[in-house]
């Protein structure tokens, strides 16, 4: 039953993952709507942003992974 | 796969086909025959030969002329080369280690888009979803990062980045520790990101089009779901390779230019 309590915790992973992209890409783009002339700089601060939080998402589903080919 | 029945069987067979697919292996499955690689070569060393030499004869060719004013294929990577100069070298490290330092992030930058885009196109690999790559090119990082400080700042100047200004000892004693360790999660961190990145889209990729061998005719529209995340992975190689490249730039400013 490995398999399963894999797949719970990728779930919980995107749930995550989610919260952390969804609010940063709310941010980002309310701060372009307010102020289109600095799009360029925020989409740069966004992208990292969004990179780091990934990382975070891409390792704990790199441990589900590993849990499902154990 | 064709012997398997139940759903079971068929579920362990797509399992097995998809992660023999995505990992290394001693031969090279093209259409018609295996090409069965010698012992010291596994697929992904074939794909990063392949991709050097793809680089070697991109950027030979190309600017082989002396043109003043680039044409074509050269303008266009041209274009790529002065983004990667300008926005990713420049941006991070000011304009003098900027410029010095560019041609490491260009060569980080086209070589990790060249392995991306290699595992979309059919036959080829994905030498980036494989832990040993990204460990290699995350080295460089650590090492440019290492090397790179001490070679400017000296052994003292390179302590020092760990060390950071009006904090009290207390304090420091912890944070001394964190902050050297976290060089070598930072650089661990890289590593996993495009690793995880680039074999989670292909498993993905994989997967829907697994559902149709498990479940039949009836899983049919998951080869669009299929297509679209293949797109997807068009758009995530350059992102990636640019995240790549971002990120090492910026954790050798870090440790470069510690009060930044």
């Amino acid at each position: 039953m490995t398999g399963t309590v894999a797949a719970i915790g990728a779930g919980l992973v995107a749930i995550g993952a989610a919260l952390g992209i969804g609010k940063l890409a709310a941010a980002s783009v309310e701060g372009i709507a307010r102020q289109p002339e600095a799009a360029a700089k925020i989409q740069g601060a966004m992208i990292i942003t969004a990179a780091l939080i990934e990382g975070v998402a891409l390792f704990a589903a790199v441990v589900c992974l590993l849990e499902v080919l154990k | 796969m064709a012997a398997a029945s139940t759903t079971a069987e068929r579920t362990q067979a797509v399992k097995d086909y998809v992660f023999s697919h995505v990992s290394n292996s001693d031969h090279w499955a093209l259409p018609f025959f295996d090409v069965h690689l010698p012992g010291w070569l596994t697929l992904h060393g074939l794909m990063l030969i392949v991709a050097a030499l793809i680089l070697i004869a991109l950027f030979g060719l190309a600017f082989r002329r002396n043109d003043r004013v680039p044409r074509g294929l050269a303008g266009a990577l041209e274009a790529i080369v002065k983004f990667v100069r300008d926005n990713i070298s420049i941006a991070n490290l000011g304009e003098e280690d900027g410029r010095r330092m560019a041609p490491l992030f260009c060569s980080l930058f086209f070589f990790v888009l060249t392995l991306n885009l290699m595992g979309i196109v059919p036959l080829f690999a994905t030498a980036t979803g494989n832990l040993g790559v990204t460990t290699a090119l995350a080295l460089v990082t650590l090492g440019v990062m290492i090397g790179g400080a001490i070679y400017k700042n000296g052994l003292i100047g390179f302590a020092k980045a760990f060390v950071p200004a009006g904090i009290p000892i207390p304090v420091l004693i912890i944070l001394a520790p964190i902050e050297f360790m976290g060089m070598f999660i930072k650089t661990f961190a890289l590593t996993i990101r495009l690793f995880a990145n680039m074999l989670a889209g292909h498993i993905v990729i994989f997967v829907l089009l697994g559902l149709v061998v498990i479940f039949g005719g009836i899983a049919l529209p998951s080869v669009v779901l299929a297509i679209g995340i293949d797109l997807l992975e068009v758009l995530i190689a350059p992102l990636q390779a640019y995240i790549f490249t971002l990120l090492s730039a910026m954790f050798i400013a870090q440790i470069h230019h510690p009060e930044h």
